[in-house]
């Protein structure tokens, strides 16, 4: 791996032990209000100051670190669980089915991503009864958010079987008898795992930055815990007074958009030598 | 390095030029977004109004203290038992076309207003009207038969359904203006763009770019005489930081300090703060336990330091136990719950309530900032006072207004801005028949008040009525905890003079310069 | 050929049927209505609303009211603008918000398609590593905050640029940049390997060993197979550009289309969403069209209509 590789794989580890650790890196609790140290810039005890409710800002970006690489993560997963099968079956199996799955791609594919995120979160909410108000939150947001990226993984997922297809060893399992869903589980999967693996690093940055545009509308995750998206959003509000509020969030999201961009780059020098992406 | 970039590098260059001055006489103010109309008739939204305020007059305007002064109606006069207003509509009032003003112009604006076809949403302002109601619903199909009429041309009658002592106030309210048939008629739907558009107030419309600017230049034919700004150039920006600094680069006259903002500026010469007349209060579904009992919506009302919500806020709101907002008649600052943990535990204690048994309370409240940051500081100071567990719950607005209506939470956070400033408008919100009391409490007693209170001319008498319906509904019973009343907080560039806020948060502009 | 394309365009109109069909359903399992107000309506006063806008019909015939009236290039009446038909609001929205994004392309394949130049042609030298860093970058900034920057050093602080509105071409620069970054940044990456695809190809070298000046073997034949690496891109990056541009219209104060993605739901004017919704499909549709169409002018090898797409 390249030395650019391993700067995005250090940075992400020491984001992930962040994200363990949450507030208790700061000392501060991540919802211990002090209304009389509100809104101060950063200092040595607070690292990256406080918000309106005198909140440690530091404690929050950790905190709201789970936040986003959960729902990111999620959001990703489940885009690729669903994308995977979904194009694998509809390119292997090809003809009238590809067609009709592919047209209702094309269906989604067409509906502006904003709006279907929108339109998503709140049915969803609408509809996940019975559990709490947080996990519903956040269910609804992974789904909304991975309603919209399966799509594009369905179509890489076709397209990589469909030519994995016409490669002699799949021929060969084919002519010793293999059938159907076993060929595709056992030989056309795992030789198209490489580009399916880049593409999941370059999908979760995504994610985030969706969910950071979700945030700015007004729709993410709520309180106690807040998303980076949420944090920086609040502070765009203040930019002119406090803009300590927006840059440290903005930090955040950045540094780890660059650390997974990063480390798919070197994956993709990796694993996907014939840069299919 | 890639020639395009040196290309925008020089481009840059080029566009640092010396601003030019703001040209004196125009005025640019910020209304956030684009008004949904400008037919005051089916207008509802504070923004359709600021544009219309200027565009259009009604019998009555809003005086200094807010009390209804004669406007189109040089004067009027009601019947011994309040049920019949006469209006007298001042001379050689005319609209922009040139046509005078006439009765009649009331009797077609209220009975479009009123028809079940319009569709106005406001047609309930004035259900007073005897057969108003009636003739909304579709029950009643003559139009002849709503109590309004032009006695001739200078004379509105109208008779109510019952005594009504605050009716002037209510034909302050754009709802109420007068409109043209013809020009309606003619023009259709497209009659409120600026080359059909008559009106008669201090400004007419001249240009509508949709979702981008207004454009008004001052009316010389206006009654009270003509305005002295040459235009008004009215902005939709939607961002409140964006509005910001385009006030500091001089591109906007007025505009609104966004909240966390306000610390920076209060010292800004420009810097103008006026209470609103705004109430923001926590509500309880009083059908559900544990907030059934009056004790325990009394022990979480005391169990708030409502002094803590201005320094968390910043908007030089004011912590309120009340509900009539001071600058309405007949307030009272020492109605009200005060702050007292201790009486709060042992008032839970009473009424058998265990804090630390009870499930989780749910607050909910519609997602933005500023209520985000109350829900946080109640839940705070709830958790810490009374022991209990409490749990956030924010909603989209919309699905947040549905569930209010279908089934509220047990707390819920809603806010009320007065239509006309009369305690009417506050205090009929929580009678067991509004439809805007989602707390599911009613009490007799307090409609009674209230509806007495209505009819009361005596302010002394008046005055009784509110106070006792108030320490119904704040001390009492409780199915609303009020917690502050708003503020506005604008910047005034230093080029306008003659601008001063008002507490509906309306802006006049006829004494206004800019230089 | 002909046949082709309009094949390809009946296809669309199912495309853009069932898109309407879809969004359609869900706005009506979305919780609440256009007309639930903080001050709640009289019975009698929602009753006459909801019969002026035809909803207290079946949903199921509103449905087909709305095909109907599709059918006859009628998009409806906005519930919020009152007396507003969708089709006015998207005439005076739609030539801005496509403005916007026309220079916000160029942008992107400008800077895009030089950086990614640079970063290929040096592959593996400083060039290529800020070229790439800067890309990342690109990448890595949320739009709401590369905006907020913009306006606050580039418009505030320098005096540049005016910091928002819609006045002139001059006021477009920040907003285009805004919308820019991210495509501009996927396009350096994809030109990055198109560039590096064909760079030791035999073709090349022989144009090289021809004696070919650098600069036309660059011109010629790197920046042809660069240039074809990106087309794949244009459907996605009209998709970026166009709901993109709600963040950007909403804090540049540009009145664009964009914004009515989130404030037409947010408001449930039904009309208005569906009116967004399918002209954005359509461009879409056409979009992806061209680039096909465009593809098969740059590669001959690709032959239109074919089994595969």
């Amino acid at each position: 791996m390249s030395g650019a590789g391993w700067v995005g794989a250090g940075l992400l580890l020491a984001l992930v032990t962040v994200a363990l650790l949450g507030d208790r890196v700061s000392g501060h609790a991540f919802d211990a209000q002090d209304p009389d140290r509100a809104l101060e810039t950063p200092s040595l005890e607070h690292w990256m100051g406080t918000d309106a409710l005198g909140r440690d800002l530091f404690a929050r970006i950790a905190e709201g670190a789970r936040v986003s690489l959960l729902v990111a993560v999620g959001a990703t997963g489940i885009a690729l669980a669903l994308g995977i099968v979904y194009g694998a079956v509809s390119g292997y199996v090809g003809g009238r089915l590809d067609d009709f799955l592919m047209r209702v791609v094309d269906v989604l594919y067409s509906l502006p991503d904003l709006l279907l995120i929108i339109l998503a979160k709140e049915v969803l909410e609408g509809v996940l009864v019975g559990v709490s108000d947080l996990v519903r939150t956040l269910v609804a947001l992974v789904l909304a958010l991975s309603l919209t990226s399966w799509v594009g993984v369905a179509r890489l997922a076709r397209g990589l079987v469909l030519q994995a297809r016409e490669e002699a060893w799949v021929e060969a399992a084919r002519a010793l008898g293999a059938r159907g869903p076993r060929v595709l589980t056992r030989h056309v999967l795992p030789n198209i795992a490489g580009p399916l693996v880049v593409t999941a690093a370059f999908r979760v940055p995504v994610a985030i930055l969706a969910e950071s545009t979700v945030s700015f509308i007004g729709l993410g995750v709520q309180p106690p815990f807040a998303s980076w998206g949420v944090l920086a959003s609040d502070g765009f509000t203040a930019m002119r007074s406090f803009p300590h509020l927006i840059l440290f969030p903005s930090f955040a999201i950045a540094a780890t958009l660059v650390a997974f961009h990063l480390l798919g780059d070197a994956l993709r020098d990796a694993l996907d030598p014939r840069r299919k992406l | 390095m890639p020639r395009a970039v040196w290309g925008f590098l020089l481009l840059g260059a080029l566009a640092c030029l010396p601003r030019a001055a703001p040209p004196p006489g125009v005025l640019r103010i910020n209304l956030g977004t684009e008004p949904p109309t400008l037919d005051w008739t089916r207008a509802t939204d504070s923004v359709s109004i600021q544009v219309i305020d200027q565009l259009m007059r009604g019998l009555a305007e809003l005086g200094p203290d807010l009390r209804p002064v004669p406007a189109l109606a040089e004067r009027w006069e009601v019947t011994p038992d309040g049920r019949v207003y006469t209006f007298h509509l001042r001379e050689g009032v005319r609209w922009t076309d040139g046509e005078p003003l006439r009765a009649e112009h009331f009797v077609y604006a209220w009975r479009r207003l009123l028809d079940p076809q319009t569709a106005a949403e406001y047609a309930y302002f004035l259900f007073p009207v005897r057969g108003a109601r009636a003739y909304n619903a579709g029950k009643l199909r003559d139009p002849n038969a709503i109590g309004v009429r032009a006695l001739d041309g200078r004379t509105l009658r109208v008779e109510l359904e019952g005594p009504l002592v605050y009716f002037p106030s209510i034909t302050t309210f754009m709802v109420t203006y007068p409109a043209r048939r013809d020009v309606i008629e003619a023009y259709g739907e497209r009659w409120t763009e600026p080359e059909h558009i008559v009106t008669l107030g201090p400004f007419r419309l001249e240009a509508w770019e949709h979702e981008y600017r207004i454009l008004l230049r001052p009316n010389h034919d206006y009654f009270a005489g003509p305005p002295r700004l040459k235009q008004i150039a009215a902005y939709m920006v939607t961002e409140g930081s964006t509005a910001l600094i385009l006030f500091e680069q001089g591109i906007l006259d007025i505009v609104r300090v966004p909240p966390l903002e306000i610390r920076r500026l209060s010292s800004h010469p420009g810097y103008r703060r006026v209470p609103a007349l705004r109430g923001y209060y926590y509500g309880f579904n009083t059908e559900e336990a544990p907030f059934d009992d009056s004790r325990v919506r009394r022990a979480f009302g005391m169990a708030i330091d409502r002094a803590e919500l201005p320094k968390v806020l910043r908007g030089g709101e004011l912590a309120a136990s009340f509900w009539i907002p001071p600058g309405m008649p007949h307030h009272n600052p020492s109605i009200g719950l005060r702050f007292d943990a201790e009486g709060a535990r042992r008032l839970l204690r009473d009424a058998g309530v265990d804090p630390a048994k009870l499930p989780p309370i749910r607050v909910v409240y519609n997602t933005d900032q500023t209520h985000r940051l109350v829900a946080q500081n109640i839940q705070k100071q709830w958790q810490n006072n009374l022991g209990v567990r409490v749990e956030l719950d924010s909603r989209e607005w919309k699905v947040f207004l549905k569930e209010l209506v279908v089934k509220p939470s047990p707390v819920y956070r809603l806010g009320w801005g007065a239509d006309f400033p009369d305690p009417d408008n506050f205090m009929s919100l929580f009678a067991s028949y509004s439809a805007n009391n989602h707390t599911r409490w009613g009490s007799p007693r307090y409609d009674r008040l209230v509806e007495r209170a209505a009819r009361e001319r005596d302010p002394s008498r008046r005055q009784a009525l509110y106070d006792e319906a108030q320490r119904i509904l704040c001390e009492r019973e409780v199915p609303i905890v009020p917690l502050f009343v708003s503020a506005i907080n604008l910047l005034v560039s230093e080029r306008i003079e003659g601008f001063e806020p008002n507490p509906m948060d309306l802006m006049f502009f006829e004494g206004v310069e800019a230089h | 050929m002909t046949r082709y394309v309009a094949l390809r365009l009946l296809q669309g109109v199912g495309v853009l049927w069932l898109v309407a069909t879809v969004t359609f359903a869900l706005l009506r399992l979305l919780p609440g209505g256009p007309f639930d107000r903080e001050k709640v309506l009289p019975p009698e006063v929602l009753r006459n609303v909801e019969a002026r806008y035809q909803l207290d019909a079946p949903v199921a015939v509103q449905y087909l009211r709305y095909l109907q009236g599709l059918v006859h290039g009628d998009l409806g009446p906005s519930y919020k603008y009152v007396g507003r038909d969708v089709a006015d609001i998207l005439r005076d929205a739609f030539p801005v918000s496509i403005g916007l994004g026309a220079l916000a392309l160029g942008l992107a394949l400008g800077f895009g398609v030089s950086l990614g130049l640079v970063a290929g042609t040096h592959r593996g030298r400083p060039p290529d590593h800020a070229a790439t860093l800067l890309a990342v970058l690109g990448m890595s900034v949320p739009s709401f905050v590369l905006g907020a920057l913009l306006i606050l050093v580039a418009g505030l602080w320098l005096g540049w640029f005016p910091a928002a509105l819609w006045e002139g071409p001059l006021y477009a620069i920040l907003p285009a940049l805004t919308l820019a970054a991210t495509p501009a940044a996927y396009v350096a990456r994809l030109t990055r390997a198109g560039v590096l695809d064909v760079i030791d190809l035999d073709y090349i070298r022989t144009a090289r060993a021809k004696g070919l000046s650098e600069s036309r073997v660059r011109v010629h034949h790197i920046l042809r197979n660069a240039l074809l690496a990106v087309v794949t891109y244009f459907g996605p990056l009209l998709a970026v550009l166009l709901t993109g541009s709600f963040i950007v219209e909403q804090i540049f104060a540009i009145p664009g289309m964009g914004r009515f993605f989130v404030t037409a739901v947010t408001n449930r004017d039904y009309p208005l969403v569906l009116g967004v919704t399918l002209v954005y499909a359509a461009l879409v549709v056409l979009a992806n069209l061209a680039v096909d169409l465009l593809y098969a002018w740059l590669d001959p090898r690709i032959r239109l209509g074919g089994a595969e797409r």
